[in-house]
């Protein structure tokens, strides 16, 4: 999962070098930390959140194929 | 009509570079096909490139109106940097559900405008995207005792059916209807009032 977002993220950014994602293991959700140079914020974001929203879409499909919650963070 | 802009040859690729790995790390088992449309297939979209899936997942694809299908349409748009007049340049689809959309929303566009029509009472459509608020503008551009306007911000921005003469109500802030459904109050969307 962290490859998918890291994947998606780097497609969407200007600057993919600056694309990290970390793995962070709840007992229900795991929650992947997504940062991204700052310039580089409003793309994975999008107008009114729509690219966010987007990804964690397909993260809650994933997931769901795995029987496992996904949250995504954004980190600003 | 507006010209073919994009086509296999120039974009083709990068979708595909983008999609293969994002399905392969997702773990989805969708296959696709990219081509070109065809021109003038129905005059309510005319989009340049079609991504058609088909697989075991298709299901996962179109649940909940089409989520994922439309989700990774939305993040193979920005990947691409298509601006906001290019989103109905590229057509996500499965099992036809673009074209049973459409004429599901010309549906309700025609009950929309009757019940207007019979009632004088503006009709508030449910929140949609931009390309389905479109379809329902199209859908009654050739009627003269309604008109369709959008209003709100956002997802939720929602069409609205007035009789032709009346002047646009104040935009009401979407409610979403809870997620619970349950007895007890009802706490939806606000109802649209007529106004004299």
């Amino acid at each position: 999962m962290k490859q998918l977002v890291e994947d998606i993220a780097k497609a969407l950014v200007d600057i993919p070098e600056e694309v990290s994602v970390r793995e962070v293991l709840g007992e229900q959700v795991t929650v992947l930390e997504l940062k991204v140079a700052a310039s580089d914020l409003g793309k994975v974001i999008g107008k009114q959140g729509r690219t966010a929203r987007s990804i964690r879409t397909i993260l809650g499909a994933a997931g769901m194929k795995l029987n496992r919650r996904f949250t995504l963070e954004i980190l600003e | 009509m507006t010209q073919r802009k994009y086509s296999v040859e120039s974009i083709g690729a990068r979708i595909d570079g983008f999609l293969g790995p994002l399905l392969a790390s997702a773990g989805f088992e969708l296959r696709y096909k990219i081509s070109d449309a065809d021109a003038g297939e129905g005059d309510f979209e005319t989009p340049d490139l079609l991504v058609i899936f088909s697989g075991p997942d298709v299901d996962t694809l179109l649940a909940n109106r089409a989520e994922l299908l439309l989700a990774l349409e939305q993040v193979t748009m920005e990947m691409l940097r298509f601006g906001s007049d290019e989103h109905s340049r590229l057509s996500f689809d499965a099992n036809d559900y673009r074209l049973l959309r459409i004429e599901e929303l010309r549906l309700s566009a025609q009950t929309a405008a009757e019940r207007v029509k019979r009632t004088g009472t503006p009709f508030r459509f449910n929140p949609m995207n931009s390309r389905e608020r479109r379809v329902i503008h199209l859908a009654l551009r050739g009627e003269t005792a309604v008109r369709s306007e959008s209003a709100g911000a956002g997802p939720g921005r929602q069409v609205v059916v007035y009789p032709a003469g009346m002047a646009s109500l104040p935009d009401v802030p979407y409610v979403p209807e809870p997620r619970r459904d349950g007895p007890g109050e009802r706490r939806g969307a606000p109802r649209p009032r007529g106004r004299r």
